[in-house]
């Protein structure tokens, strides 16, 4: 078994290249990994191809770094904090991203179909809509995009039912994918608590798998109960201790999201100026995750600590 | 002592919504109004029902109120855990086993006479005014399931062509689904406005009010519709119990995140 512990700054600048086909786990303000995110920044790396999933924050700070090549969307915002991510938006207003959409649901099936290894994926989804009418990347942008299909989607004739038309979509091939975890071992075998989103889709299908951890436990403890273990040693290349990873999003078991921060960036990143200051501020000034959290304060962060038997914070200290 | 006969065009919203789901059902529901209408139907209306949320939660009864669909407050108490694959296997079973309990909600910026929703941009999808999420997970739900829309009613968001369908609805009339291959057997069954309920003809699949609030009225409706409505079937729904009203400020959403309470 070999031995996956390295720091964060040393698994983003070995497994994160340039124009990498990239996807994050998490789900708008849950469980993002958004210390890796930050890591991503602060190295300058860039030219991906994002698969971005129900995204929020963490893609739109690396489309308002213009580190995104092109973009795969399918819902892109704090939900409930910003109805919709600003720099995402403003982007797209001036012309300056090259995006795709399709539906979440889309998405959801052709990173599960890329961890399937299927090499195609026909579904009933998006007919009689604009994701169909409109292509938001043309073929010949796509001819241009090595990691992109030529093709946004086909049609196809089901041929187990003729007549009926389905839409056959591409399957992606992951360079990289980076999911947070609560526990991992130094042998890169996970212990995913929660919903588990895409993350188990992505870490099967990428090349090369960043895995953050809230606990780093031993090869030994964390095989007590392969039920609890959702992946095994061999799929992750990169095992980082990173306390709070995931913060400002939630983390099941841990802690709860920072409303507060999510609110500020949401505020700040309405204007160029302000998200710069911003990411200045909470991305590049601060050297590492142990430098950020100092920065945050250990009140803030004692607050989000989550309440046993509700998975969030909550003030239980009033009941009868 | 709070007054709670007084209520808001958006608390009469939330109970307009909660009305639309029955022991029965299965609510797809997501964060904001529907949530707080489903919150209130699971209380009041309909406590049988089951609650369901795109992320994968099933069988939810949040205690604090969610902000996202993969907020923990969803997953707490919720019946079964699943990943978000599974909840669209689940809609589209539901559908190929012809099972009509689902009913789901979903919300858009704008909305034409045949219940087509447009959640993506305002202006042309390649250089777009304004820009906004994107689909999520309505344009699968609104595809399989019966949806109940959700919007604010102005004249800018009713409109008779909108800019971008993300959501399809009866897309331009009888027979318009099944033309493009999607099922016939499911549709928008109501749109839920600010102003008041809309339904869909039976025959021609248009939209027409039919029913609105005691701060609304039919020419009131007319005037900030984009396109011709017909008033002619609508009914002023009752003012809320002011039960209901003090359940939504005081139990299902005391923190605002959703519904403003009056200051006085």
């Amino acid at each position: 078994m070999s031995n996956k512990v390295c720091t964060l700054q040393e698994a983003v600048a070995k497994y994160v290249e340039d124009g990498d086909s990239i996807s994050f786990g998490g789900f708008t303000t849950n469980k993002k990994p958004m210390a890796a995110v930050r890591e991503i920044l602060r190295q300058g790396k860039k030219d991906f191809v994002a698969w971005a999933g129900p995204a929020g924050s963490d893609w739109d700070m690396l489309i308002g770094e213009d580190r995104v090549k092109a973009y795969i969307n399918c819902y892109t915002a704090d939900s409930g904090v910003t109805n919709v991510s600003r720099r995402f938006r403003k982007k797209i207003e001036a012309g300056e991203l090259i995006y795709e959409d399709y539906s979440q649901d889309a998405i959801m099936y052709m990173l599960h179909a890329s961890s399937l290894g299927l090499p195609f994926l026909p579904v009933r989804f998006m007919i009689g809509s604009g994701l169909v009418d409109e292509w938001g990347i043309s073929k010949e942008v796509r001819q241009t995009i090595d990691k992109l299909t030529d093709d946004k989607f086909v049609y196809m004739d089901n041929p187990f039912n003729p007549g009926e038309k389905v839409v056959c979509l591409p399957v992606p091939k992951l360079d990289t994918a980076i999911i947070h975890v609560q526990k991992a071992s130094p042998d890169g075998t996970c212990i995913l608590m929660g919903d588990e989103f895409h993350d188990i889709d992505i870490a099967v299908a990428a090349r090369k798998v960043i895995v953050t951890c809230e606990e780093l436990v031993s090869n030994d403890v964390i095989r007590r109960d392969p039920q609890a273990t959702k992946l095994p040693c061999f799929v992750v290349n990169a095992v980082c201790e990173v306390p709070y990873g995931a913060y400002p999003t939630q983390c099941y078991g841990y802690y709860d999201y920072d409303n507060s921060f999510l609110k500020a960036y949401g505020a700040a990143s309405k204007t160029e100026e302000d998200f710069k200051a911003f990411l200045k501020e909470y991305v590049y000034d601060v050297k590492d995750q142990a430098e950020f959290l100092e920065k945050i304060g250990v009140n803030r962060l004692l607050k989000l600590k989550v309440s046993d038997g509700y998975g969030y914070a909550t003030d239980i200290s009033k009941e009868d | 002592m709070a007054d709670y006969t007084k209520y808001t065009n958006k608390e009469m919203q939330a109970i307009t919504l909660a009305k639309c789901i029955t022991n029965d059902n299965i609510a797809i529901v997501g964060t904001g109004l529907p949530l707080i209408g489903a919150s209130v139907a699971k209380r009041l209306f309909a406590p049988k029902c089951n609650l369901i949320v795109e992320s994968g939660l099933m069988d939810c009864s949040p205690i604090e109120v969610p902000r996202s669909v993969g907020d923990l407050r969803f997953m707490a108490h919720c019946g079964c855990q699943w990943p978000n694959i599974r909840f669209i296997g689940f809609e589209t079973n539901d559908w190929l086993h012809d099972n009509e309990r689902v009913v789901a909600f979903i919300g858009g910026a704008q909305i034409d006479p045949y219940g087509n929703v447009n959640s993506t941009c305002i202006g042309d999808y390649h250089a777009p005014k304004t820009r906004f999420t994107g689909s999520g997970g309505a344009n699968a739900i609104a595809t399989f399931n019966n949806t109940i829309i959700m919007i604010q009613h102005e004249k800018r968001r009713f409109m008779q062509k909108i800019d971008y369908v993300t959501s399809p609805g009866w897309i331009d009339g009888p027979g318009g689904r099944e033309k493009l291959g999607l099922p016939g057997n499911r549709g928008p069954q109501a749109v839920v406005t600010d102003r008041g309920i809309l339904k869909f003809d039976e025959k021609t699949k248009r939209m027409y009010l039919a029913g609105y609030y005691e701060t609304s009225s039919p020419e009131d409706v007319i005037e900030n519709t984009g396109f011709d409505i017909d008033v002619s079937r609508a009914v002023k729904l009752d003012a809320p119990d002011p039960e209901v009203i003090r359940m939504i400020r005081e139990e299902i959403d005391p923190g605002q995140a959703f519904i403003q309470v009056p200051k006085d």
